[in-house]
This record gives C-alpha cells, sequence and structure tokens, in this order.
C-alpha cells in the first residue's frame, strides 16, 4: 500500500515545485507580491526587508509628505541613532495607526516622528495594509515570496504592476527629496486644493486619539510635525479658520496624550517658490524643514 | 472543526439536527408499528422543515405576508427577525430527510455506528454546498475500510485542478465584469446587459460546478466516491435534458421524493397533472435556491418551459447528440443555443435583487441599443476570461462522455498529459481573478 501513495505523493510534488519554483524566480526578478493596493508600500516593505532593518529607535511615518519632507542624510548627521523612514503615498491617520501597532512591536522605536497635513485626515481607511501587518513575522522577515500566496494575485497583475506602477526609489533610510522641473507639469493639478475636511475627518481624527494613547502606553515619544502648505492653500479666512482648527485639534490630543507637536506653518518663511504643489516641498524646502526640525528634536532626543 | 472553522455558532444546530436523527433513524427500523414509525418519520421532517423554512424563509414570508394584506390597508403587529442563515442548511437538511424517507421504505437499513452518521451528515468536502450526497451510495463507504487507490487520487487531484480552473479564472472574473452591470444596468445599451446576462450564466455554471468538482475531487483522495453533480449541463438539447444535467444531486432528490409521488397522486389528471406535478417541483427548486420571489419566478419559469415537451410527449425522451464527433451537427447545434438562451432569460432573475429589477432588466434588454457597442475597460481580462470559457466549453465538449475534462488517460505519454496539466496551472496563476467571490451557492 505505501508504494502507491509514494508514488502519489511523488507526481503531486512534481507539479507543485516548479510551481515554488517559479514565484522564487519571479521574486527574484524583482517583479513583488502584491500585497496592499499601495505599490509604493509593497516594495518600501520588501526593500526593508533586504536591508535587514531592525530596532529603529527614530521611526519617521507618514504619507508622502513624510517621504519628501525628510532629508535622511541630515537626520542621520544630527542623531547618533538607527533611523529609518516608513512614509508612503497616501497613508491616512487611520493608516499609519495600523501600520504603527505593527512597527512598533518589530522595530521597538524610542521616538515616532510622524510628518502629516491636512490631506492625511480626508479619506477612508484602506484595509489592505492589514494583508501585511496580519502577516507572520516569518513571512515579513525572512519569507516575504510567501506573500504571493497569503495574498493571491494573478502573474499578470504582478506583471503588469512592475511595468505600469513602480515608484521611484527611496534612499538608504527610506527617504527621498523632490526634484521635480515644473516646466511641462499640468499647473491646475499641481494647484488643485483637496478638500477638507471630509466625512472621515473624524474617524481619522480618532485615530490620531488611540494612536497617541496606544504609543504613550508603549512608552515611546510621538513628535507629531505639521508640515508647511503652501500660502495660496488657505488664501481665504474661511480657509484659514478651517485650517487652524485643525492645528488646535491635533496639538491638542497629541499633546493630551504627552507627545510633541511641533508646527511649521509659515507661509513667509516657506514661500510658493519651495513647494511642487500645494503641500509637497522640493528638495530644498525639504533640507530647510529638516534642519528646522533637527533643531526642535535636539531639545527632546538626547 | 471545519464546519466551525467558518461559524462555529452554526455547529451546535449540526450536532443537534445529527443527533436527533440519528436515533430516529434506528427508531424507525425497530419499529414493528407503522404507526409509530410514521410519527417518528414525521418527527424528523418537521424538525428537518422547520428549521429550515425558520432559519431561511420566516422573514420572507413575514414580509410576504406584510405586503400581502397591506393591499387591504391592514398592517399586522409583526416583525421579522435578525435571522443569520446557517451555513450549508439546505444541503444538509435533505441528507437528514432522505436518510429517515429511506429507512422508513425499507431502501436502507439505518447505521448503529454514530461516528458514520455524524460523518455522513457533516462529510466535509460537501458539507457547505453539496452535492447532496445519499445514504444508499455515502454511508456503505463510510463503514467500510478504505485503502489508497492511486488511480482514485489521481483523478481527484486533476478534478480539483479543473473546479479551480472554472471557480477562479472563469468564475471570479465573470463575476467582475456582471457585477458592475447589473449594479448599473439602468444607464447601459442592451448589448451590455445580454452581455451580463450571458456572463452571469457562466458565472454561475463554472462557480458552482467548480466547487463541485473540487468537492467531488477531495471525496475522491479520501478515497470517496461521490456522484456527478454536473452533466455538461450547457449541451442539454431541451429543457429537460437540462434539468437531467444541472445540480443532478438536488434535482434527482426532487425527483425522487416530490415530483414521482405528486405525479402519481395527480396521475388521473393526464398531462394536465403531470404540468401541475412539474411546475410545483420546479417551484420548490426555485424557493430551495433563497427566499425571494425571484428565485419562485426563475423555478417557476423553468417549470412552464417544460409544458411544450409535455404536450408533445418528449419530456423522457433523452436527445442524444453523437458521443465522439468533434463538431455538433446543426441541429444539435441549434437545440443546444436556444437551450441556452432560454435558460440564460432565467439566470436574470435568479441574479436580479427583485421581481422587478429583472423584469426591468428584461424591458431595457428588448431594445434597439442590443445593436450597440459597448465599451469594455478592462480589456486583457475581458479577453483572457472569454478564452477560459471556450477552452472550459471546447474541453467539456470533446470530453462530454467523461466525468470530467481531464479524464485524458487516453493520451498515452506522460510528458504530453504533464504539459496539458501545467498549461492549466499556467493559465490559472496568470489570470486568476483579482478579486475572489464567494461561492454563490454558499448562501443558501
Amino acid at each position: 500500500m505505501k508504494r502507491p501513495i509514494n508514488k502519489f505523493i511523488l507526481k503531486t510534488l512534481l507539479f507543485i515545485i516548479p510551481v515554488f519554483v517559479f514565484f522564487e524566480v519571479l521574486f527574484r526578478l524583482g517583479f513583488y507580491p502584491v500585497i496592499t493596493n499601495s505599490t509604493f508600500f509593497d516594495v518600501k516593505m520588501l526593500t526593508v526587508q533586504k536591508q535587514h532593518v531592525k530596532n529603529v529607535k527614530l521611526l519617521a511615518i507618514g504619507s508622502s509628505v513624510a517621504l519628501y519632507e525628510l532629508d535622511s542624510k541630515i537626520i542621520t548627521h544630527n542623531f547618533n541613532m538607527p533611523y529609518y523612514n516608513f512614509a508612503s503615498w497616501g497613508l491616512q491617520i487611520t493608516d499609519t495607526r495600523v501600520l504603527l501597532n505593527s512597527f512598533v512591536k518589530s522595530y521597538h522605536p524610542k521616538y515616532v516622528v510622524l510628518c502629516s497635513s491636512f490631506g492625511d485626515f480626508i479619506a477612508p481607511q484602506n484595509d489592505t495594509y492589514l494583508n501585511y501587518t496580519s502577516a507572520s513575522d516569518l513571512i515579513k522577515d525572512k519569507f516575504p515570496e510567501l506573500f504571493y500566496f497569503k495574498n493571491y494575485n494573478s502573474i499578470y497583475r504582478v506583471i503588469r504592476r512592475k511595468i505600469q506602477e513602480y515608484p521611484p526609489e527611496a534612499d538608504n533610510w527610506g527617504g527621498a527629496l523632490l526634484r521635480v522641473k515644473k516646466k511641462g507639469l499640468n499647473n491646475d493639478k499641481l494647484n488643485k486644493h483637496d478638500i477638507f475636511p471630509t466625512k472621515y475627518t473624524p474617524s481619522n481624527y480618532a485615530a490620531l486619539v488611540s494612536l497617541s494613547a496606544s504609543l504613550k502606553a508603549q512608552n515611546v515619544k510621538l513628535i507629531f510635525v505639521e508640515v508647511p502648505v503652501k500660502a495660496s492653500y488657505a488664501n481665504t479666512d474661511r480657509a484659514k479658520q478651517i485650517l487652524q482648527a485643525h492645528f488646535n485639534k491635533c496639538e491638542a490630543i497629541v499633546e493630551r496624550h504627552g507627545g510633541l507637536y511641533l508646527n511649521y506653518y509659515n507661509t513667509t518663511f516657506f514661500t510658493d517658490s519651495l513647494f511642487l504643489d500645494q503641500v509637497h516641498l522640493q528638495a530644498a524646502g525639504a533640507m530647510i524643514l529638516t534642519r528646522e526640525i533637527v533643531g526642535d528634536l535636539k531639545k527632546v532626543i538626547h | 472543526m471545519f464546519y466551525a472553522w467558518w461559524d462555529w455558532r452554526f455547529l451546535f444546530l449540526l450536532i443537534g439536527c445529527s443527533l436527533l436523527n440519528y436515533f430516529l433513524g434506528i427508531g424507525i427500523a425497530k419499529s414493528n408499528n407503522e404507526q409509530h414509525k410514521r410519527f417518528l418519520l414525521w418527527m424528523g421532517v418537521l424538525q428537518g422543515l422547520g428549521c429550515l423554512l425558520f432559519f431561511k424563509y420566516y422573514n420572507f414570508f413575514i414580509k410576504s405576508f406584510i405586503s400581502a394584506v397591506a393591499a387591504f390597508n391592514i398592517k399586522p403587529d409583526i416583525h421579522t427577525l435578525n435571522i443569520i442563515l446557517p451555513l450549508g442548511i439546505s444541503f444538509y437538511t435533505f441528507k437528514t430527510l432522505s436518510y429517515l424517507l429511506d429507512i422508513k421504505s425499507g431502501k436502507i437499513k439505518p447505521t448503529y455506528d454514530w461516528v458514520v452518521f455524524f460523518s455522513y451528515i457533516a462529510f466535509f468536502p460537501c458539507v457547505l454546498s453539496g452535492p447532496i450526497d445519499r445514504p444508499k451510495t455515502l454511508i456503505p463507504q463510510l463503514e467500510k475500510k478504505r485503502e489508497f487507490d492511486y488511480n482514485q487520487a489521481s483523478d481527484g487531484m486533476r478534478q480539483i485542478l479543473w473546479g479551480l480552473f472554472k471557480k477562479i479564472v472563469i468564475a471570479d472574473n465573470c463575476a467582475s465584469f456582471a457585477d458592475p452591470i447589473f449594479a448599473h444596468y439602468s444607464t447601459l445599451p442592451a448589448s451590455s446587459l445580454l452581455f451580463g446576462a450571458f456572463l452571469f450564466t457562466i458565472q454561475v455554471y463554472a462557480d458552482f460546478s467548480g466547487y463541485s468538482d473540487m468537492a467531488i475531487g477531495l471525496s475522491s483522495l479520501l478515497g470517496f466516491k461521490i456522484n456527478l453533480n454536473f452533466d455538461s449541463p450547457f449541451f442539454a438539447q431541451n429543457i429537460a435534458d437540462f434539468w437531467r444535467r444541472w445540480h443532478i444531486s438536488l434535482t434527482s432528490w426532487l425527483t425522487d421524493y416530490i415530483f414521482t409521488p405528486l405525479s402519481i397522486y395527480f396521475r388521473d389528471y393526464g398531462k394536465a397533472g403531470l404540468i401541475l406535478a412539474i411546475l410545483l417541483n420546479f417551484t420548490l427548486i426555485g424557493i430551495w435556491h433563497g427566499a425571494n420571489w425571484t428565485f419562485v419566478l426563475f423555478g417557476f419559469i423553468n417549470g412552464l418551459y417544460f409544458i411544450p415537451l409535455i404536450l408533445r410527449g418528449t419530456i423522457n425522451k433523452k436527445k442524444k447528440a453523437d458521443k465522439d464527433g468533434l463538431l455538433p451537427s446543426l441541429s444539435v447545434f441549434l437545440n443546444i443555443a436556444a437551450t441556452f438562451l432560454l435558460v440564460m432569460f432565467t439566470f436574470v432573475l435568479f441574479r436580479a435583487d427583485s421581481v422587478s429589477q429583472a423584469f426591468d432588466y428584461y424591458r431595457r434588454l428588448f431594445s434597439m441599443s442590443i445593436f450597440s457597442s459597448f465599451e469594455v475597460t478592462e480589456k486583457v481580462n475581458a479577453i483572457t476570461t472569454l478564452i477560459a470559457i471556450f477552452i472550459m466549453l471546447a474541453a467539456e465538449w470533446l470530453q462530454r462522455a467523461k466525468e470530467h475534462p481531464l479524464q485524458i488517460d487516453f493520451i498515452k505519454g506522460f510528458a504530453l498529459r504533464a504539459t496539458i496539466y501545467f498549461a492549466l496551472i499556467g493559465y490559472i496563476l496568470s489570470f486568476s481573478a483579482i478579486k475572489n467571490a464567494d461561492f454563490i451557492y454558499f448562501k443558501f
């Protein structure tokens, strides 16, 4: 009776092993699995795994403003501690909360720098980040190829994503600086005003509350950085009032939970020429901002 | 464990039903008194149908009653309940019923081994969505010691592969196109609606027969032989032929326990009696699918389709296509196409949220915009899905004499067979749907 079983198992393996080999080859060729619906985040997490990032004492996070407005070199030059920027395009505060729960457990940070603008409070939570956070450390750290199977997507989609959507690379600390030539770009698109607040703003405030409380409970210092916004965004009294109310709300939440709130909204210091669009600073602006942040952080980070 | 993994709350209902029917079966067999037997049988029938009616149809009946009496300006003080439908209840209830009915009629003897009986009710490949295997075929297999059979296990693996192809390549991709069409049908041209109805018909088949293939294949791996649930229904040449090939385990169950007794009861009325029996039987088939008037009408219209066959006296006349022909003859092809269109027409009801929505869909379907072109957003997905549908239909046609298309032992070279398997695996891995839809029949 043993022989037919062995034959059956062997023949089954004959069909299964090539599938695993194929996916390994695909991975090594850089056609990464689709984990979330953010291409940037997926690529970043696989880069983190490849770089063997561990014990990040100073952890930066947030949306594209955190990605593009923190100059990694300035930060690492000024602070003698492991640093990594986990920021990714389009993260809302609700998403940041989910990811921070996972990152704090994995990287044991002492300080979390959350760079944010009002644009992080306008959209619903993206549940696909749970595909990453719910994965075991074994998959995340040792065998990310298993994401092909944990969250199966067709090979067609994997290849299409690589060809059509792959983002620019980040530096060794996960950050990037914007050096975009405005010539030829669509000005209407660049000057587009995101509607704020939206029906999703309250859930993002609630996420900021729970995120702040959670970090405090884990003895992690939250440093909330309000990034500059282009002067033309708040060009009416009503817009200024809304923006100021948002600043006040964030400040109250962060400070209530023992965090540090830093606001760099200053339209005379961060002039329009430093911006690419309404909220994103170009490289020169990002360097100025980072130096300002570093100066303030030195008062709390020793 | 398997059932509880889906929803542990209904495990108690499954165990309770199994326990009661286990003792009722023994009681019916042991009793010498016909009245006592009948009493025990009725206990089982009432328990099974009672649970089914309560969990599946209570709110439907209440809502229908409220709307019916509202026509007379009466507002009764009754309310619907927040009831969650236990998984697989329609399937395992039919299994317990056939077990008791078969014991009562002397077709089978009860099993005294409670492990065997509980395994029969909760046989894990089939507990959630069938096939509804009969006690006569499954219980003896559970009672005997099984030995590993290489050929059976290999065939099971092949059938699982075929089922997987149908489910995640065809059904789920069809759903990704049909769902938005049905959701926005009022803004789309008739040609789009026709495409939507076509894709949904294919989706239902690929989804449920794909699931059945996987369940049967898994059973084969474990050494069990489960009866075929679909026999290439899209090659049926009339509606009677279609229903002999579609969801065979349900239709044969209803034929044995509902249609046959009904047709005997109405036999004095001739063809009218037969029509009545068919209409009742098919209305039941419809309502079995779900507590909605759309399903009632779906079944009823399918019953109506039988009337010309009954009147012509051809209902039991099996039309056999040439078993070996590469292509069907023109008349066979026209019969197949006409049957498909009739079936597709009723599947609009199956998919619609309400009868009025279905009629609105029909109204828009039969308009001049049937000749207009329409946009498909995901062109590559659409093309690969249509190719997959073609592969499925072609393979099922060519292998129509076999239980599933991957029974290709007639190809002598292993390398060629392996190439076919790898090609199918490659297609599944390359073009499976982005979003996996739930199995349609899980909600029944």
